[in-house]
């Protein structure tokens, strides 16, 4: 597989600054308040949980719900890594925020045509070989940015030379995610959902893989049924009993 | 004297409020957006609109393929009668979906999308090609009522004959069609796991949706015979309603005990010690749906009376839009963290929409040879024979 880019985001060194909300906001030419949660303004905010703080943002799974849901296929897993939301495909049923294991996208209630906002890793700014705007932001190193696998190995590292829960967020949720969180407390206690392990398009995979199984047994079963009743009448008429109250067909012309 | 001004009765004076109270919701959706037309939020985007919109009235349109089935494939001749009203509601309702998705859709004007842009790993993809497919057999199953009235002979008989030789294959695609998105509405909800409440996700979710939707379907057909019977000028035995009446209660008891064994399984049953609100409207979907019309429809009494069958009938409906009001916004109330309640413009569409189909079925059934006419003039019964003979072919 080819390499894609992750975000490591380290607890430990956030300070609560705020200055990746900022970013992110300035780069999207949103109004620039600082919002509490998550909105269609706000694509990554600063949650204080226990006296830590906790940065909210798209994990970018590997195998996400929102692809999977979406039925017209406007979100896309990147091959560099971010889940992208093409706009002009979107027909706004919303079942991608149904789906989110993570509660992830936001939608524009207020607009009259209203789309689905969701942070992309700022999948053009890294095409261009820039970082995404809340990293380069980020004054403490808390967030950085770089190959999956090197900044997986760097969670680890880091976790290997203590103080830290032994435990990466995001390497083994909902079969692995591009966004990875340590931490020095538990992250039950930080308001981290628990996901399921497995992939989530998993769930659904099978129900959609019986389709064709479906069409053709449900398909000849019923012509089956169909033929024997058709033949169970012939020979009811042939034997003289009449078949049912039948609507006469020589009355039609 | 007053022949311009239509009489007033209370019957038209709810149904203007109705319409008066529909439109102004309409406006308010589509002139001041979602945030206030309704009280959908980020951690409940699927509300009123899709659980009483698409999931009860798709379900509830279950009725007409499962009695084409029946008298098409099955050769069960005695449901004929109610066999072209059963596919008319079930049009009427698919049309309902239809319009109420334009509500519910955030960009209505995209609803084509669905056919251009493909993801075949999408529940909803398929559920969309499905809805859109099997509202289209629903609609050739049901042409003949309007072509028979065309007056040229000609083409009459062309298209008659063209129908009949199509039909049961027709029938054998609505059936597969159906089986499908029914299912797959539940499907939808697979992807909520950890976030839908453990008395409503399942893994079993399509198959429960399944089960669920043809009991369903086939009481709301009988509501719609006995209202025709009641207050239109129509002629059906009805020894049918009872008959059918007596499918409901082994598939009711059938989906029951899938239920109850699936909930078992998935290790559900303690959360109902705790008293919460989701156990409470369980509870409520259980007994409507399930014990109070199997206790009732196990009494002859109740099954050879059509009055207490309709109501019977009432509590089934009930209790499965109580279902799938408890999938779509109960059961996810608790992760989701917000108490939601829909506004009354969300309400009023629903409602309006809903008026318009009873109101065409109304009409179709008054104009249109959909049900037996009670003898007022000789030539309507002749009528009626031939063209059923016609339909039939």
């Amino acid at each position: 597989m080819e390499r894609t880019r992750a975000i490591l985001v380290d607890i430990t060194k956030c300070i609560g600054c705020r200055s990746c909300e900022q970013a992110c906001k300035q780069v999207h030419g949103f109004p620039m308040d600082s919002e509490a949660k998550l909105s269609a303004t706000a694509l990554t905010v600063i949650e204080e949980h226990n006296g830590k703080f906790v940065r909210k943002m798209c994990m970018h799974c590997q195998d996400p719900a929102c692809v999977s849901a979406c039925l017209v296929g406007a979100l896309k897993k990147s091959s560099a890594g971010p889940v992208t939301y093409n706009a002009a495909k979107c027909m706004g049923c919303r079942y991608c925020i149904v789906a989110c294991p993570f509660s992830v996208p936001r939608y524009e209630w207020t607009k009259l045509v209203p789309y689905v906002k969701k942070c992309d890793m700022c999948a053009a700014r890294q095409a261009s070989g820039q970082q995404p705007a809340c990293v380069e932001a980020c004054p403490t190193g808390a967030s950085t940015v770089g190959w999956r696998d090197d900044i997986l190995e760097e969670a680890e590292r880091r976790i290997l030379a203590g103080g830290y829960v032994k435990r990466i967020y995001g390497s083994e949720e909902v079969g692995g995610t591009s966004v990875f969180f340590i931490s020095d407390v538990p992250f039950e206690d930080l308001g981290f959902v628990v996901a399921p392990k497995q992939p989530m398009p998993m769930l659904t995979a099978n129900a959609l893989g019986d389709v064709p199984t479906v069409v053709l047994v449900g398909g000849s079963l019923l012509s089956g049924i169909y033929w024997i009743t058709q033949r169970r009448q012939a020979v009811a008429v042939a034997e003289g009993r009449s078949a049912s109250a039948r609507p006469n067909d020589k009355e039609r012309s | 004297m007053t022949r311009i001004m239509p009489k007033i009765t209370l019957w038209r004076t709810i149904v203007a409020l109705i319409f008066a109270a529909g439109l102004y919701a309409t406006y308010a959706r589509f002139a001041l957006g979602f945030a206030k037309a309704t009280n959908l939020t980020d951690p409940q985007p699927w509300g009123l609109w899709v659980g009483m919109g698409t999931l009860c009235g798709v379900g509830l349109s279950a009725g007409g393929f499962a009695i084409a089935a029946a008298v098409y494939l099955l050769g069960f001749e005695r449901y004929r009668p109610v066999l072209r009203a059963s596919v008319l509601v079930s049009f009427l309702g698919y049309s309902t979906v239809i319009a109420g998705m334009m509500y519910e859709l955030g960009l209505p004007w995209r609803i084509w999308h669905p056919m251009v842009f493909w993801n075949r790993a999408s529940m909803l993809f398929e559920i969309s090609w499905c809805v859109m497919l099997y509202s289209t057999v629903l609609a050739l199953e049901f042409s003949p009522a309007l072509v028979e009235k065309i007056p040229w002979v000609r083409l009459r008989t062309f298209y008659l004959k063209w129908h009949h030789e199509i039909l049961i294959a027709l029938v054998m695609i609505g059936v597969v069609l159906s089986s499908l998105h029914q299912s797959f509405l539940g499907g939808l909800y697979l992807l909520t796991r950890g976030k839908l409440d453990p008395l409503w996700y399942s893994p079993y979710l399509p198959t429960l949706f399944y089960l669920s939707a043809i009991p369903a379907g086939l009481a709301v057909t009988i509501m719609a015979m006995y209202l025709s019977i009641r207050s239109l000028n129509v002629k059906v035995d009805p020894a049918i309603l009872s008959e059918l009446s007596r499918v409901i209660a082994p598939m009711l008891a059938l989906y029951g005990m899938f239920r109850l064994v699936d909930l078992s399984k998935n290790g559900a049953f303690h959360s109902l010690w705790t008293w919460r609100e989701e156990t409470l409207s369980f509870g409520l979907e259980i007994a409507l749906f399930i014990i109070a019309p199997l206790v009732l429809l196990s009494m002859e009494k109740v099954r050879n009376n059509p009055q207490s069958l309709y109501w019977t009938c009432a509590l089934v409906v009930a209790g499965f839009m109580a279902n799938r009001l408890n999938v779509s916004i109960t059961g996810l109330q608790a992760s989701s963290g917000v108490y939601y309640v829909p506004k009354w413009t969300e309400f009023a569409p629903t409602l309006m929409v809903l008026t318009i189909a009873v109101l065409a079925f109304r009409y179709a059934v008054i104009y249109l040879d959909i049900l037996p006419k009670k003898e007022t003039k000789m030539p309507s019964r002749l009528r009626w024979t031939v063209n059923s003979a016609a339909a039939e072919a």
